[in-house]
């Protein structure tokens, strides 16, 4: 990796192990590398030796907020390394009053978005051995040479459409912000599927679900499921089976989208998670569209005092229905 | 829970599953029933407490069990019982009929209606007209769950 970015991990260790080692959080959340060179996965970090495993590169994409679900019922106070989307979540979790704020630390870091291993390995062509970052362009290392792609165009699908790359909420901001972008492309799947009709949309979705293993990575992967008991494990009544059903898969993922109505932070980690790669956030896209068309704009996470939208209600609101 | 699908290629009737609030709507189909109108007799009801007790999955289970149409009917904005529920309702059923759109049900196949306790006549009226809709788009082969095609 470059230079710049080891000064950045000095930077954020530094100011981390202060807090760590100083008794004012019993955990850290960051991430460390993983197998392989492309896998940024989660650290837990409680000691020193911990910290020099620590990471931030451009694989950093797991949402590390999900994590103080669990992580809060062993440790007292935990510091969080928040990314954009990763603040939003914990701006979630902090309005369905899953976490106490004053249990947890965000360090702030702002994010230039992530990479997508397999856009990279495909615009390489060959077996890719490593990248390193420059001026906006990756350089892509295979056995025959070097290559030069633009970055913007291998950013994981989540982060290409992303307006928010710095944390919404934060304690201490450790890296200089961003600044806000523009994403003509958010809804641009979004609209091109609503132009098609009901049969071909029916078409799509039937193909896209019937992949579904039904493993719930997106449920766990996801900020705004952190339901105790979630609808699809609930023995009575049983809203789903066991056993492969396409209606089934339907239902799953109807209602996993629409339990995120109004509450989604759009942060795309359940596709990421998808084993299956289903574009499960064409339907949550779909949702925040229109409550934002029907009910007026609202983006989820950016400020945890703002009601969402299916929590209120105005009497002359409009309906997607006839009201004759 | 079984359920009547009558899918047979001659004689195909409509099965519509009409959830009613018990303050309004359901109020309403008995004004229809003491005016002595009729309605089709393709509209099965199920009464809930209030059009807000809707989950969407009910919604979903019925589609999957066998309904070619769902309807939802509650009392007019202004007039729930619990003062807020059908506010509450119009914002998340709107945002479900476009969700349920969006995946390839046609619009017609799920509605929502205010209908009050006095409006019998418009009970009757919405019951004809969402049956006479579903029987021009024909049977609903859309999130039926496989297994419970064949069941009559």
């Amino acid at each position: 990796m470059a230079e710049h970015n080891l000064e950045q991990i000095e930077k954020i260790r530094e100011a981390v192990k202060q807090d760590l080692l100083g008794g004012r959080i019993d955990l850290l959340l960051g991430w460390e590398k993983g197998h392989y060179w492309w896998q940024s996965r989660p650290l837990f970090a409680q000691s020193e030796e911990d910290l020099e495993k620590l990471a931030w590169d451009s694989f950093c994409a797991v949402n590390l907020s999900r994590y103080l679900l669990e992580e809060l019922k062993e440790h007292n106070k935990v510091g969080v390394l928040v990314k954009g989307c990763d603040a939003r979540a914990f701006n979630r979790l902090l309005q369905d009053n899953m976490v106490p704020r004053d249990r947890v630390i965000l360090y702030g870091l702002p994010c230039p978005g992530m990479l997508d291993y397999d856009r990279l390995a495909a615009e390489a062509g060959s077996v890719l051995l490593s990248i390193t970052e420059e001026n906006g362009q990756v350089v892509l290392i295979t056995a025959e040479g070097e290559a030069k792609a633009d970055r913007d165009e291998m950013l994981l699908d989540k982060c290409r459409g992303c307006i928010y790359p710095d944390p919404a909420v934060y304690d201490q901001m450790l890296l200089p912000p961003q600044g806000e972008k523009e994403s003509p492309e958010r809804f641009k799947k979004v609209e091109e599927l609503e132009a098609m009709s009901a049969q071909e949309r029916f078409a799509y979705w039937e193909k896209e679900l019937s992949r579904c293993l039904r493993c719930y990575a997106c449920r766990q992967a996801c900020p705004y499921c952190s339901c105790r008991e979630c609808f699809v494990e609930q023995e009575n009544p049983r809203w789903q089976g066991r056993a492969y059903q396409p209606s089934e898969n339907f239902m799953f993922h109807l209602i996993r989208a629409y339990h995120g109505a109004g509450r989604c932070i759009d942060c795309g980690e359940c596709e990421r998670s998808c084993p299956v790669g289903i574009s499960l956030q064409e339907l949550n896209r779909k949702l925040i569209k229109d409550i934002n068309e029907l009910y007026g704009d609202y983006e989820a996470g950016l400020d945890a005092e703002l009601e969402p939208p299916l929590l209120t209600y105005r009497p002359d609101d409009p309906a997607a229905f006839s009201e004759k | 829970m079984s359920t009547a699908v009558n899918e047979n290629a001659a004689g195909w009737e409509p099965l519509i599953v009409a959830f009613c609030c018990n303050w309004c709507s359901y109020a309403g189909g008995d004004m229809a029933g003491t005016s002595r109108m009729s309605y089709p007799a393709n509209v099965k009801v199920i009464r809930v407490p209030c059009s807000s007790r809707m989950s969407p999955m009910f919604i979903l289970r019925a589609f999957q069990r066998g309904a070619d149409g769902v309807l939802v009917a509650g009392c007019h904005p202004g007039d729930c019982h619990y003062s807020t529920g059908n506010y509450h309702v119009r914002r998340r059923l709107s945002a479900f009929k476009r969700l349920v759109e969006f995946t390839g049900v046609e619009p017609d196949r799920f509605e929502v209606r205010w209908i009050s306790s006095s409006e019998g006549d418009k009970f009757a009226d919405e019951m004809a007209d969402m049956t006479n809709k579903i029987k021009a788009l024909g049977p609903n082969g859309k999130m039926r769950d496989a297994r419970w095609q064949n069941i009559t």
